[in-house]
């Protein structure tokens, strides 16, 4: 039987074959932010966050 | 008396009459023993509750005093005590069920503690009460730390580590009685797991509400973490627990999934378990502990990101190696290696991570034990990283599935990881909760010497015995007959079980060693100079 095209047939369809570049892209993304040279500074102020305790 | 204790007091009255009427109606014993501990719970918390009320002054604790966050130190000091109260307990049941391997005599043919029951409760005690507490005490511990604010909650708190050393006891008890729903460290029944879901999602609530209301404008990795074990168990708990009970008032229930489903949803949750609950955890654990006890911040922040990402990205997909050559789909058996085999990347990544924030400062590992042995807990994880994706590629596993080889990568882990990192902690724990100076650095020394000796001797008697066991059950004759009987390779593990007894004894002394130096440090420890240690804020060279 043909599938009937819907909104949330199309949808399901994003879901079901497109979450793996979804989740890769997602992962990039992580990694680009994680990588940005301008939160550098962001980051070394995070990471001495328990030595900086009161 | 606040909303809160006033609706919490009738919300425990009312437990009191339900359960002694599913008592009084029960079909079987020990449901009606669950029934009335829960009563006599009930009606212990209501007292509590206005006891708490007359005592306490009229307004609440402040939330910052002088301008300093006034931390709340009461649920996290409760659940300190209890790790260690139940760490003992689990491996003092660990040593005398691999006593009962050894020598099956000591099963003394009572039911109650026969080694199907008392396996369990080992690993429960071990993983949900002697860990679970380790990272109760922790989180709490740190979120306030790092975010520079109050714990969220009055009773909340108190409510979560109560509740949750409650739904320990009725779980510890249950496996003895024989209440099971046989899934492996899922084993509680229908109405555990219930109350288990209500103080799950209440401690949801107060570390989110805590992250919510921080006075720190980042959100500290090791809190990321610990909010991924929190929600990620949380929905592995939902998924992997539905079941319909027999009767309201009886303890028995039927599983919703059936077949093969229910061995998926099985292992996703049981890998997820070690990923989420043992991994996850624990490395906000590594993240927090590790850089303040170096007194230098971790190696580089930026690889945490990515290692947290990472971790959760690729844990989630893991289990099915735990299915390897069953009626489970090929092509699932595959997704689930592949996935484990990846997982290498991020969990090394984070070992190193670990590791180099000690970078010009190794010399501290000569004169602090504490910091040793988190350090080392971070090498097993390192090694039982590597050792179980190794065990997930199917030509392995063909080889190690269902013998030893599993349990000395469970014990390196569980051991190496979890328990030194979990001990490392409790020690800057205690003297930082009660301010105080720890007891002896000697005896912390001797606790290390003689875990990491008793864990040498498990592991790798587990290691020889696994692999001659697999060895052995595929080892076929010239004529094509299987070389050997099922009960010679049953005979032929014995020597090795001795040896993983005698291991697991010299860990237990550690943890007795360890007991009796923090109820000294307690008791009669020094008060501490300061509670702001010294800091070298300059990142590793």
């Amino acid at each position: 039987m043909k599938a009937i095209v819907t909104i949330q047939n199309l949808a399901s369809d994003l879901v079901v074959t497109g979450w793996t570049p979804i989740f890769i892209g997602i992962f990039v993304a992580i990694v680009v932010y994680a990588l940005w040279p301008k939160n550098q500074a962001m980051f070394d102020a995070a990471s001495k966050l328990p030595l900086r305790e009161e | 008396m606040t909303i809160g204790e006033t609706c919490l007091a009738l919300i425990f009255a009312l437990a009191v009459l339900l359960c002694i009427y599913a008592a009084s109606q029960a079909h079987d014993a020990a449901f009606a023993f669950h029934a009335y501990v829960s009563a006599a719970a009930s009606a212990v918390a209501v007292l509590a509750i206005f006891n708490r009320y007359f005592e306490r002054p009229a307004a609440l604790a402040p939330q910052e005093i002088d301008g300093r966050p006034n931390y709340n130190f009461g649920p996290i000091k409760f659940s300190s005590v209890m790790a260690m109260f139940w760490g003992i307990a689990g491996f003092l049941v660990g040593l005398i069920i691999a006593l009962q391997l050894a020598f099956p005599v000591l099963n003394f043919d009572l039911p109650w503690i026969q080694f199907g029951r008392m396996r369990p409760l080992h690993t429960s005690a071990v993983i949900f009460a002697f860990g679970g507490n380790v990272l109760l005490a922790t989180s709490f511990y740190v979120v306030q730390k790092t975010s520079r604010v109050r714990l969220a909650g009055d009773l909340a708190p108190w409510f979560v580590v109560l509740g949750y050393n409650f739904f320990i006891l009725i779980a510890g008890t249950g496996y003895l009685l024989g209440v099971t729903q046989g899934k492996e460290y899922a084993e509680p029944e229908w109405y555990a797991d219930l109350w288990l879901t209500i103080v799950w999602v209440t401690y949801l609530l107060v570390f989110l509400v805590t992250l919510i209301k921080r006075k720190q404008p980042h959100i500290y990795e090791a809190n990321w973490f610990y909010l991924a074990m929190i929600l990620t168990i949380a929905v592995l708990h939902l998924g992997n627990n539905p079941a319909l009970p027999v009767s309201f008032f009886g303890s028995k229930s039927y599983v919703a999934w059936g077949g093969v489903q229910d061995a998926m949803f099985q292992w996703w949750y049981g890998h997820n378990a070690v990923g989420f609950f043992l991994t996850a955890g624990f490395l906000a654990i590594m993240y927090y502990f590790v850089p303040k006890r170096a007194e230098r911040p971790i190696y580089s922040y930026r690889l945490s990101i990515v290692h947290f990402w990472a971790l959760i990205f690729l844990y989630i997909w893991a289990g099915p190696h735990h299915l390897h050559y069953t009626a489970l789909p090929d092509w699932a058996q595959t997704l689930g290696m592949t996935f484990s085999i990846m997982l290498w990347m991020p969990s090394w990544g984070g070992m190193i991570n670990g590791l180099m924030t000690l970078s010009g400062a190794w010399d501290k590992l000569r004169t602090d034990p504490v910091l040793r042995m988190l350090v080392v807990s971070v090498a097993f994880y390192g090694m039982s990283t590597f050792e179980g994706p190794m065990m997930s590629i199917k030509v392995v596993n063909s080889l190690s599935h269902y013998t030893d080889w599993t349990i000395g990568h469970v014990h390196s882990g569980a051991l190496g990881w979890v328990g030194f990192v979990s001990f490392g902690a409790l020690y800057c724990l205690f003297p930082w909760l009660w301010n105080r100076r720890l007891y002896s650095l000697k005896l912390v020394n001797w606790h290390f010497w003689t875990a990491t000796i008793g864990i040498v001797l498990y592991i790798s008697a587990m290691w020889v015995s696994g692999i001659l066991q697999g060895l052995m059950w595929r080892a076929y004759t010239s004529l094509g007959f299987l070389e050997y009987s099922f009960i010679e390779t049953v005979e032929a593990m014995h020597p090795f079980y001795v040896i993983r007894a005698a291991g697991g004894a010299l860990f237990l002394i550690g943890a007795l060693i360890m007991a009796y130096n923090l109820w000294m440090t307690v008791r009669v420890g020094e008060a501490s100079e300061s509670e702001t240690p010294r800091v070298a804020l300059s990142p590793a060279e």
